[in-house]
């Protein structure tokens, strides 16, 4: 379930992912380029300070004086423990009462809610100050929510057999010699186009499912596919599965989702900024993403 | 065409509005007139405009209808946008429609052998009749879906050769016949078992053989008798093949749900009911003539 419902957010980006103009929303996301370092309450900071965040947003969550954050339900490892996001544990967790505790909200003021994906984009009124749920940002999205700059920037990673030759020969040359399957439309389908330059057409199916039976049954060398989403199929969708290696990012990115216009937006920006500047979300992404972070780096 | 309040048609009879006494077999019921039917015509319209108007004068009509009445939307999931990864609502909607044929063929034979089975009488037969009942009630007492959850995700992880490397779309109609051979056998076993005694009395005294007068007596008086119930049931498969979403199969609420995830708009869905109405309300209309005509031929001995 996990597993196909990330895909379904994921393979969205693919416009981004095709060089089209970035919405402001998509652009402001890459968190290395985002802000220049040391530049907090700095006049350049496109964003409040969060000294004065913490005067403002207590009026303005959706329960005054309480933060109140929407998932889904059930969550998962590494971005929740135990089925259970108000224990502080996992990677999102942690991000949502980081974020909170900068903006003067205590772990006792962060209430969480039950939001479904699929609802979590319904029209109107939300039921929450924002939903962190593994939701790639992308410019048809923004146009029904709000997103914050990126809190987790997601990149594209092979998988493979442990027994196919890409398993061990990967060179960029190497690379464009195999035969790759994916799901129609994906952020990794457009990755296989864009930058591997593959010498054979890809296989394109409808759903990620068939593409994996076509790695699983051999009529194909390798799947292209984000590295979340990668790792849980080589550990336990693929027999004989094995996560190749993963791509540098390509700006594709994990946002929180907001109302539309919704005026927190701007403050809850500010802090992930303050964790991007001070380290904190390069700490807690050392703490719970070690396995994404372990795979190892090769180049299309 | 709403069957709301108004009068219904009275389809066929001859004899519309004469004196004859109102009973249940009756085609003839008498039409609304005068104050009462003014009355319920109205009554009708106010509830359909208040209804409308609830939905147009909300404080968020606008959003409403972008997010679930959006053309462009609708268009981009009935045709699809393989760029943005959105399949094809109309497509898979085809899919809904073949899965459906398919699997009412298999279940119309299947289920006449089952109700037939649970209507022998031989003491030899005994094991497969109480088998007949337990997977009748097995079949009828356990949500479709969670059928489809348990047969789709279980039988791929039995690892056996051929059977668990089928696509989701086997499992899926294995399911559905699965599910819907319990329902149709005991609409037929409600049909044969409507056909009086002294027909197969006389057909036996004419000398007809026991399958003789089961396929040229029981049955074709039986199946007439079930007839719309048979349709009911087809149209209710009809719109069930939608539960094959759950499991990654590209038909068409599949297709609506990762329009609506990569657009963030849910007019996929209302384009897919769309769909799905245009199929199951001229198959209802079908059964309803079918009903009807059935209904007047009866009773044309009678007047």
């Amino acid at each position: 379930m996990h597993s196909r419902k990330s895909v379904v957010a994921a393979a969205v980006s693919l416009l981004a992912l095709a060089g089209l103009p970035p919405a402001g929303a998509w652009g402001a996301g890459l968190t290395h380029a985002a802000v220049p370092l040391g530049s907090f309450g700095a006049p350049t900071s496109p964003y409040p300070s969060l000294a004065s965040c913490r005067q403002t947003v207590q009026h303005e969550t959706y329960s005054r004086g309480v933060l109140t954050v929407a998932t889904d339900d059930p969550v998962y490892e590494p971005w929740f423990v135990n089925n259970t996001p108000s224990n502080g544990k996992g990677y999102e967790s942690a991000v949502a009462y980081d974020v909170g505790s900068l903006l003067g909200f205590g772990h006792a003021q962060v209430k969480w809610v039950t939001e479904a994906f699929d609802s979590s984009y319904a029209p109107g009124p939300k039921r929450f100050d924002f939903d962190i749920n593994e939701v790639s940002v992308t410019p048809d999205r923004s146009k029904v929510v709000s997103f914050s700059i990126s809190y987790y920037a997601t990149t594209q990673s092979i998988v493979a057999l442990t027994s196919d030759a890409i398993a061990k020969h990967h060179s960029p040359a190497e690379l464009r010699t195999y035969l790759y399957a994916d799901q129609i439309g994906t952020t990794g389908l457009a990755y296989i186009y864009a930058q591997i330059h593959p010498t054979r057409e890809p296989r394109i199916y409808n759903t990620l499912d068939e593409a994996v039976a076509a790695l699983q049954t051999k009529q194909v060398d390798a799947i292209v596919v984000d590295t979340p989403d990668g790792q849980y199929m080589a550990s336990s969708e693929v027999k004989n599965g094995v996560q190749v290696g993963q791509f540098p990012s390509t700006g594709e990115h994990y946002g929180l989702l907001f109302s539309k216009g919704n005026p927190l937006v701007p403050c809850v920006d500010s802090a992930l900024t303050a964790m991007t500047n001070d380290g904190a979300l390069a700490k807690l992404s050392k703490q719970y993403l070690g396995i994404y972070n372990s795979i190892p780096a090769i180049k299309p | 065409m709403l069957p709301v309040l108004g009068p219904p048609d009275a389809v066929g009879g001859p004899g519309d509005g004469d004196e004859e006494p109102i009973s249940l077999y009756s085609s003839h019921r008498p039409r609304l007139r005068g104050r009462a039917g003014t009355a319920a015509s109205t009554v009708s319209t106010l509830v359909v405009i208040a209804l409308v108007a609830l939905i147009l004068a909300s404080p968020a009509a606008a959003a409403f209808r972008n997010g679930f009445l959006n053309v462009h939307q609708m268009w981009i999931a009935f045709a699809g946008h393989p760029e943005k990864g959105i399949l094809s609502v109309g497509k898979g909607f085809l899919v809904n429609i073949w899965l459906s044929l398919v699997c009412e063929a298999i279940v119309i034979v299947l289920a006449l052998g089952l109700a037939s089975l649970r209507l022998t009488k031989g003491p030899v037969l005994l094991p497969f009749r109480v088998l007949a009942i337990a997977y009748t009630d097995f079949a009828r007492g356990v949500p479709v879906i969670l059928v489809m959850l348990w047969v789709g995700f279980g039988v791929p992880s039995l690892s056996l050769a051929e059977v668990s490397t089928q696509s989701p779309i086997v499992y899926a109609g294995f399911v559905l016949v699965f599910a819907y051979t319990a329902y149709v056998a005991e609409v037929y076993r409600a049909g044969l078992m409507s056909v009086p005694r002294a027909q197969v009395q006389a057909a036996r005294s004419l000398g007809l053989s026991s399958r003789a007068t089961l396929s040229r007596v029981v049955l074709p008086q039986a199946v007439r008798n079930v007839l719309p119930a048979l349709l009911n049931d087809f149209a209710s498969l009809q719109k069930d093949t939608a539960i094959v979403s759950t499991l990654g199969v590209a038909e068409a609420v599949h297709s609506a749900q990762i329009a609506g995830g990569v657009e963030f708009n849910y007019s996929g869905f209302t384009i897919a009911s769309l769909l799905f109405l245009a199929v199951t309300v001229p198959l209802t209309r079908y059964t309803d003539h079918v009903m009807a005509r059935d209904r007047s031929r009866r009773l044309a001995g009678m007047a």
